[in-house]
């Protein structure tokens, strides 16, 4: 075996013994950094939003300069062209409608409608094809423009994850080193609060039509299992990236999120541990109340990421149970000093990750405000005194 | 007459869309005063706030009684018309210029507006200028700014200096999810607030009332 392949099977031995609330050899690192990446590689917003070639150099210059135990990034999970080929009238990218380095934003609106309920309910895909998709593209104006949008969108995407696939193999060969998860999914009240009913839809559906809501939550289960298995190509060995969002306090009372939230995305979970598929609980916010709940789901199926969540109690009520990662605040990287960070990260390494089954990550990801040298104070702190 | 309109306020506290809706209605009908309608509103919206500061309520109870007032408003607006308002002062809010996110800022207005304060809300992506004008126009003892990510938090700090170069007697006010004591100080703001009635309690403390 080269030396690279050796470095990959320690690296990821390390990662799997950790989501296995094992004990390896030192606490390993997760960086969930994006757009920090093409500050620090010295490239413009536009140009990783819309050259895929500069959005993976990004990564490649960062694991050159760090030792780090999985890939971050790449810098942007978006290609801007594939949207513009579509007309989206949902993200605004720097270089179009923002300057060249002011990030991404997404428009958040009720994109469906409550009338769409039982449509979407019928048959959700097809209702996204012939109602959302030419609600929310202009280029969907005649059908003529809308299939070029759709061949162009399609071929985009393609060409962008055929880039993304070379990248991987190159990380493994060249440095050693794996991506942090493979596929996504989402918790069925965000796939219709996030996007398609939006939060003031759907605070108005828990009120206004809750049993459609529920339905809709429902039909939703199988296909976000799905969803998740696809995206992931059927790999089991890496955690599912599953961001969490609206089900953070303070945001549901007690009895929405036991009712709405927690059932469908429960399911989802479950039907992914199934197939031998971990989560990344990657939970937004503050989820402090609900951990009682979360324990219920299998041992081990989840990592559960801490951003504003109380640690102390995270660790108290899933340690031993689950995998833990996370908590370095991310405005202590923007305004911290290095001494602050990595005070910080040694706190978490004697009180949390003591026992093992914790990756050290920052708790949200990292945006282009962070600073290099508290990044740098975060990798050499775990390196040297996260040694078991 | 008040009888038309008695319980509104408790249909709001409750969250009753369709009640508080019939109530306006048969009000207007009946020829009460919309400023007494307003008023019993704003005092459901205090009640809201209070309940969210103690727990009882979230923010989807605030969010839903938020599309309960502006339905509500929508009815009652066009009779108020040469009606004078009382406030017990002005407040600019925005959300700063560079992010879009408006979910808390309008929040926050929402339940500033119950309390009785005149809120000049300028919307999203505001530049310096235009706070500037707001606070100098409306003589507005307290500016508050919302930002959701770290990222976006230089521009505030930016508008905070020019603000301050300006000249102008206002505290400010910043908010957000990721704002704390450090990027108040970072910023030179003189509060800043996480949750959703932090900025009635500041308002309180500025115009002590």
């Amino acid at each position: 075996m080269s030396d690279k392949k050796i470095l990959y099977q320690e690296r990821l031995n390390r990662f799997i013994t950790a989501m296995d609330v094992g004990k390896p050899d030192r606490v390993p690192i997760r960086l969930t950094l994006s757009e920090f990446l093409a500050k620090y590689a010295g490239y413009t917003l536009q140009e990783i939003y819309y050259q895929m070639d500069k959005n993976i150099e990004c990564s490649n210059k960062f694991i050159q300069d760090f030792d780090v135990d999985t890939v971050p990034g790449p810098p942007s999970l978006w290609m801007g062209g594939i949207h513009d080929a579509t007309g989206a009238k949902y993200l605004k990218f720097a270089g179009r409608e923002l300057e060249k380095d002011k990030q991404f934003q997404f428009l958040e609106s009720d994109y469906m409608k409550a009338e769409d309920y039982d449509d979407f309910i019928a048959n959700p895909t097809k209702w996204i094809l012939t109602t959302l998709l030419p609600r929310i593209h202009t280029e969907f104006k005649d059908p003529y423009r809308a299939h070029l949008s759709l061949i162009k969108g399609a071929a985009g995407m393609v060409m962008n994850q055929g880039m993304l696939a070379e990248a991987g193999k190159r990380w493994a060969e060249e440095y050693g080193i794996f991506p942090p998860f493979s596929g996504m999914s989402k918790a069925p009240f965000d796939t219709l609060g996030d996007v398609l009913r939006g939060l003031h839809g759907i605070m108005m559906d828990m009120h206004l039509c809750p049993d459609k809501l529920l339905a809709a939550l429902d039909v939703l289960v199988d296909h976000n299992i799905y969803y998740g298995m696809a995206t992931a190509a059927g790999d089991t060995t890496l955690p599912l990236f599953m961001p969490l969002h609206r089900g953070s306090y303070p945001f549901l009372n007690p009895e929405q999120w036991d009712k709405f939230y927690w059932p469908t995305l429960k399911k989802v979970i479950e039907g992914l541990w199934k197939h031998g598929k971990r989560t990344l609980f990657y939970a937004e916010g503050d989820w402090t109340p609900y951990l009682e709940k979360i324990a219920e789901l299998p041992d081990k199926s989840i990592v559960f990421h801490v951003d504003m969540t109380d640690m102390k109690k995270a660790k108290e009520i899933l340690g031993g149970r689950f995998c833990l990662s996370g908590n370095v605040p991310n405005t202590l990287l923007t305004y911290g000093t290095p001494e602050e960070v990595s005070d910080y990260c040694k706190k978490l390494i004697d009180e949390v990750a003591c026992d093992g089954g914790f990756i050290m990550d920052a708790g949200g990801v990292v945006q282009w405000d962070a600073k290099v040298e508290n990044v740098r104070a975060m990798i050499e702190t775990t390196l040297e005194y996260g040694v078991y | 007459m008040a009888n038309q309109i008695d319980g509104l306020k408790d249909a709001l506290v409750g969250l009753d869309m369709y009640k508080v809706l019939d109530k306006v209605k048969a009000g207007l009908d009946a020829g009460v005063a919309p400023m007494d309608m307003v008023k019993d509103l704003q005092a459901g919206m205090v009640e809201i706030g209070d309940r969210f500061a103690r727990g009882e309520y979230f923010l989807s109870e605030l969010i839903m009684s938020g599309e309960i007032m502006k339905k509500a408003m929508a009815l009652l607006e066009p009779k108020l018309a040469g009606v004078d308002q009382e406030y017990k002062g002005n407040i600019v809010i925005g959300t700063v210029q560079g992010d879009i996110h408006d979910l808390g800022k309008n929040i926050v207005a929402m339940l500033l507006k119950g309390a009785g304060y005149n809120v000049i809300d300028l919307g999203v992506d505001v530049p310096a200028e235009k706070f500037i004008d707001a606070v100098k126009e409306n003589q507005a003892p307290l500016l508050a700014m919302s930002v959701l990510l770290t990222g976006c938090q230089d521009p505030m700090r930016d508008i905070i200096k020019a603000v301050r170069d300006a000249g102008l007697d206002v505290k400010v006010l910043i908010g957000g999810n990721y704002v704390d004591e450090k990027v108040k100080e970072y910023c030179g703001a003189d509060y800043f607030g996480t949750t959703a009635d932090d900025g009635v309690k500041v308002a309180k403390q500025v115009f002590g009332a």
